[in-house]
């Protein structure tokens, strides 16, 4: 299934949605974060008729913060393996998903003072005629100790080290224009019983012109359709992807031979708000594990 | 014991639990000026990611190579991830090859090796004590993409390291950074 969305729409705003956001801010604020700041939310969605954005920074330690901003290229890709990285592309970006090059952050530095928070805005200006789609970047935070010190050695004759910890933190942001489609398909499946788990290697392409960003489930059933095991992962691929899912083994009188149930769709994932979902195909079927 | 005199008292219990709970989470009230600001987010999620110790050397002696164990609690450079458990991340390490003394005059080889990272997905870990399901020896330079621990929300990653003074390296104070990048693999 294909999915067409027409902008300008309606962003909502859901009571229960502030309450889990204070709910997760309040977990994560009384974990141990003695140094480092705290970004949210993971991704920003901007459009042709939205073309700004936000997100806070804030620094939830006794101790000021040095924040900076800027932007970099990168998405998520996977090694024969099935393993995925992102590896992140700061210059002579030539893709022309790039957004990199017309997206502004402001502020662009800053020092966090202790438990205080920072907006920072992002702006658009895309270029004129832009094909229908999406452009992507990565909002890369970065924070440090404000104040940093050498030890000093405690005989003058030795060598003393200071090694200063940067965190950096990558953010996907996410502009849209004009016709949305989400669509993937499955180029093959490969299923292989080692020891005591099935390894299951997808390999997937984005036949869209939007990012498919949704759920990757799988189950490990026997002969009789016993579930064995099952796992899930969230998927976003933006041109080709290889996911690997490990499923165990366990179990008394499984019967021969096993096979792998998967079901990929864009439903499913409740860590992105709805509106900022492109509705996408579905895919199930099922493997016979070799 | 009245009705009237015990919905009182059940009254005043309310209240003290009330300003127990005001007074005790005083961290909670300062989280909700984000929680107020964010309240049209559109995403729930949010990403921390913290050094809670540094990679510690200690004093160096020249010609003598000084390894910070990785599993010692006082050596270990200690980063935590927080975040949405169960959601799978993408760490990169940007290591240094030299630390450099303050004049930038002289340099301090620093090496990793293939084993000196582990990762572990629990709050009570330590560099010393992994919690369960720990990843150990990994390649710092090419660290394995990981889920946040679905039980306490976070992911922490020991690093170890070691400095080659040379034996006329010069006495003072070098300096370097380790830069870690982090970013969630499925949006």
């Amino acid at each position: 299934m294909d999915s067409k969305i027409e902008y300008p729409r309606q962003t909502k705003t859901i009571g229960w949605r502030g309450i889990l956001f204070a709910l997760s801010v309040f977990l994560l604020s009384i974990s141990d974060l003695s140094a480092g700041v705290l970004v949210a939310p993971t991704s920003v969605i901007l459009t042709e008729t939205k073309r700004t954005g936000r997100l806070t920074v804030q620094n939830p330690t006794d101790k000021p913060k040095e924040v900076t901003i800027h932007f970099s290229f990168g998405v998520p890709l996977s090694d024969s393996l099935g393993d995925v990285k992102i590896s992140l592309q700061d210059s002579a970006i030539t893709d022309p998903r790039s957004a990199v090059d017309w997206i502004k952050a402001f502020p662009r530095k800053m020092v966090l003072a202790p438990n205080s928070s920072q907006v920072v805005r992002f702006v658009a200006r895309p270029p004129r005629d832009l094909p229908d789609g999406e452009y992507w970047a990565r909002v890369v935070i970065r924070s440090q100790e404000g104040e940093t010190s050498i030890p000093a050695a405690s005989d003058q004759e030795k060598i003393t080290t200071r090694l200063n910890m940067i965190m950096q933190t990558a953010i996907a942001l996410k502009y849209r224009t004009g016709n949305l489609i989400s669509k993937l398909e499955v180029v093959s499946t490969e299923t292989k019983l080692v020891d005591s788990a099935v390894s299951i290697l997808i390999d997937m392409v984005n036949r869209g012109n939007v990012s498919y960003i949704g759920l990757l489930q799988c189950r490990l059933v026997d002969a009789k359709g016993k579930i064995i095991s099952k796992g899930q992962v969230d998927l976003a691929v933006y041109r080709d992807l290889k996911r690997r899912i490990v499923l165990p083994v366990a179990g008394e009188n499984l019967q021969k031979p096993y096979k792998v149930e998967v079901a990929i769709a864009t439903e499913g994932r409740t860590d992105i708000a709805a509106e900022d979902l492109i509705a996408g195909n579905s895919i199930e079927y099922s493997a016979l594990v070799e | 014991m009245s009705f009237r005199q015990g919905t009182n008292t059940i009254a005043r219990l309310l209240l003290c639990i009330f300003v127990a709970v005001i007074i005790g989470t005083s961290s909670f009230v300062k989280a909700q000026d984000i929680a107020t600001g964010s309240a049209t987010a559109t995403i729930l999620a949010v990403l921390a990611v913290s050094a809670t110790h540094d990679l510690v050397f200690g004093d160096v002696l020249q010609g003598v190579p000084k390894t910070a164990d990785k599993t010692l609690v006082a050596d270990a450079g200690v980063f935590q991830i927080t975040g949405a458990g169960g959601k799978e991340i993408s760490m990169h390490f940007q290591l240094p090859d030299y630390l450099w003394n303050s004049t930038n005059e002289d340099r301090l080889v620093i090496a990793f090796s293939g084993t000196d990272a582990d990762i572990d997905t629990t709050a009570a870990g330590t560099p010393a004590v992994h919690g369960a399901g720990a990843i150990v020896d990994q390649d710092p330079h090419n660290l394995t993409d990981t889920s946040i621990g679905a039980t306490d929300n976070i992911l922490q990653i020991f690093l170890g390291g070691t400095v080659y003074p040379t034996v006329d390296q010069r006495a003072d104070a070098y300096a370097a950074d380790i830069i870690l990048t982090v970013a969630y693999t499925g949006n």
